[in-house]
């Protein structure tokens, strides 16, 4: 059993974690606040290769393993969860369903240009009346000659307001049920799809969140992804991949909340001693660092069953719900910590305190990792 | 073909480095590694060389087996091949020693045109490798560089030091030597694609046998102590008198003495 990364992995670390103290960090805070996209790191997240890290060079991509790209979104997320997230969305639910399920023009066309940055990719999966779930919903694709007709409005859609590309699950066959949902590619600017207005989020508030509306918004039928009635599977596939992702996120999070603890501890001075000296904080930290690496070996695990080509769906659920629950409570015990001044805006663990409920809930909520990892066990 | 050897050190990170609150030992069992930070920047000038003039950089550390994984990290910031002189005991290698080394094997390399190293090392910081290796091959050598040009077509280096009270600016025939300040340059950040490439660049495994000389290491580490900081908050006045009282107080502490 071999539990080091590799040399590789290992100097990827080091290399996102220069870079963010050098770019990403000083404007997260920023990035934040007013929110913005941090569009001015976007060029140079695209130039050190890391926006499809795990697809092959021809498409634009690294060409590295998954790992790579969930060590990457760790530290990332561990500076700005934001950035972590823009990124996340972009490589697992744009390029993702691109690579695995694209035909070679699709590819040459879509994938290469989200992997080098030319352009973000957005997953629009989730409306009023569907999401996790995976169950058809209002949005329909009706086929007309050539074409296919999109109507219908989608929620919560990460990177919409910013991205280039969309792909949309909608029903081609309502009768079919799940059977009957198929995925498309959507360019921003075609006529008839367009986004609303950036919600005002909790957390994650740099990575531009929106609907998108489809309102007669027609493709030619080239732009289906796979086949007819693939989409429920084109979608199951990509949520599992983001929800390693996600938990990669959680972690990084979790993990910059026991840094700014064990600092913080350090610094503060109650009745003459550093209140890192008291058993109350002591188990605290204890606790925080112990599920902390309870989370990263969950992760990892999940990213190497990815990279072995083994089922990962289960491991995949097991890790989220675990980094993500160890987020929320992290930064919860984090603020505590740090008492009032945790609570001002500025500083760090305010800003994780509120990034860490998003990854309970993006990409399926702690419920819905339940239900499929107990799914698991009955089959 | 302009000919460049960057020399690089595998230090430990300091960032990493704990100390013992009670008996002030260094705890070291946890410590990460990495490149010495000025000589990250010789490697960047080597770099910066290649791009602009085509040259060929060789990058050499002389360390012990352990250090193996410096190799791809000084790969991946451009050189195009590495030249990993390995034996246990160059842990305990002098400066001195360390230049001799790095001559005979430099010398194996076969013709250079220059050598970059970093000003200093982040763990001793003796600053004497640089100088003393050149003394050893027998070429010029500039310290404090913080400026480096290149004559295109000439075999000259123009080269920029930075010193306390002035900037001297010297011509240099090449073959040469340059140590480098940090002013000199910002380190790249390795692009993922520069990683997985330094892997497949070739390393030339070099050891002290194959080097043919060898001497006893002659650094002996007897103890290390982390420094510690002890406030005693004594407030004095600010009258002349009270300087008695400064004076008492530091002879107290063997300050002075």
């Amino acid at each position: 059993m071999d539990f080091e990364l590799t040399e590789e992995q290992q100097l990827v670390r080091a290399s996102v974690r220069e870079f963010c103290e050098k770019y990403v960090e000083p404007i997260a805070d920023a990035v934040d606040q007013e929110p913005r996209f941090p569009s001015e790191n976007l060029k140079k997240l695209a130039e050190q290769d890391w926006l499809g890290i795990p697809y092959p060079e021809e498409y634009g991509g690294a060409g590295a393993d998954y790992l790579t790209h969930i060590i990457a979104i760790e530290e990332l997320s561990r500076a700005c969860a934001s950035t972590g997230f823009i990124v996340e969305v972009n490589t697992s639910l744009a390029c993702f369903p691109l690579y695995k399920f694209g035909s070679e023009e699709q590819k040459k066309k879509y994938l290469a240009p989200l992997c080098k940055g030319e352009m973000l990719g957005a997953f629009a999966l989730t409306e009023a009346g569907a999401g996790a779930n995976i169950a058809p919903g209002i949005t329909t694709a009706v086929s007309d000659g050539s074409e296919y007709v999109l109507n219908g409005t989608k929620a919560f859609v990460a990177n919409a307001p910013i991205a280039g590309v969309f792909i949309v699950v909608a029903a081609t066959d309502k009768a079919k049920g799940r059977e009957g949902l198929s995925a498309f590619i959507v360019p921003a600017g075609t006529p008839g799809i367009s986004t609303g207005e950036p919600l005002p989020k909790l957390g994650f508030r740099g990575a531009l969140t929106s609907e998108v509306i489809l309102k007669d918004c027609r493709i030619p039928k080239e732009n289906l992804l796979g086949q007819e009635g693939e989409g429920s599977a084109i979608a199951g596939i990509t949520l599992d991949g983001c929800r390693i992702g996600i938990a990669a996120q959680a972690l990084g999070i979790a993990e910059a909340a026991l840094v700014e603890s064990v600092r913080y501890s350090k610094e503060r001075v109650q009745f003459d001693k550093p209140i890192c000296s008291f058993q109350a904080i002591q188990w605290m930290l204890a606790n925080m660092a112990t599920e902390v690496e309870v989370s990263r070996h969950l992760t990892y695990h999940a990213a190497w069953c990815y990279d072995q080509g083994l089922p990962y769906h289960k491991e995949a659920a097991m890790a989220k719900l675990m980094a993500s629950e160890t987020a929320v409570q992290q930064t919860d015990r984090a603020v505590q910590i740090h008492g009032g001044i945790g609570t001002v805006k500025g500083q760090k663990v305010e800003r994780l305190y509120r990034d860490a409920k998003i990854t309970e809930i993006c990409e399926g909520t702690s419920e819905v990792m339940r239900t499929a990892i107990a799914d698991s066990l009955m089959h | 073909m302009l000919k460049v050897i960057t020399c690089f050190k595998w230090v430990m990170d300091e960032a990493d480095v704990k100390v013992d609150a009670s008996s002030r030992r260094l705890i070291l069992d946890r410590v990460g590694y990495k490149i010495s930070l000025y000589d990250r920047n010789a490697i960047e000038e080597a770099a910066r060389l290649q791009e602009q003039h085509g040259a060929g950089v060789v990058a050499i550390t002389v360390a012990p087996p352990t250090a193996k994984q410096c190799l791809k990290d000084a790969l991946s910031r451009g050189p195009d091949k590495a030249c990993f002189v390995n034996d246990p005991s160059f842990l305990d290698y002098q400066p001195a020693q360390t230049a001799a080394v790095l001559a005979t094997a430099i010398k194996a390399q076969g013709d250079f045109d220059l050598i970059l190293c970093g000003e200093g090392s982040s763990d001793l910081y003796t600053q004497q490798v640089g100088p003393v290796l050149a003394e050893l091959l027998g070429i010029p050598c500039a310290t404090y560089v913080n400026k480096l040009t290149c004559v295109e077509g000439e075999k000259r280096i123009i080269a920029e030091r930075k010193l306390d009270d002035c900037v001297e600016v010297l011509s240099v025939q090449l073959p040469a030597l340059v140590t480098v300040l940090p002013d000199i340059n910002t380190p790249r950040i390795p692009t993922l694609k520069q990683v997985l490439a330094a892997g497949k660049k070739p390393v030339d495994h070099i050891t002290l046998d194959m080097l043919g000389s060898a001497s006893e290491p002659r650094l002996q580490t007897i103890s290390i102590l982390g420094a510690t900081m002890e406030r005693r908050r004594l407030k004095f006045g600010t009258e002349v008198e009270d300087i008695q009282a400064v004076i008492g107080a530091l002879l107290k502490e063997g300050v002075i003495a």
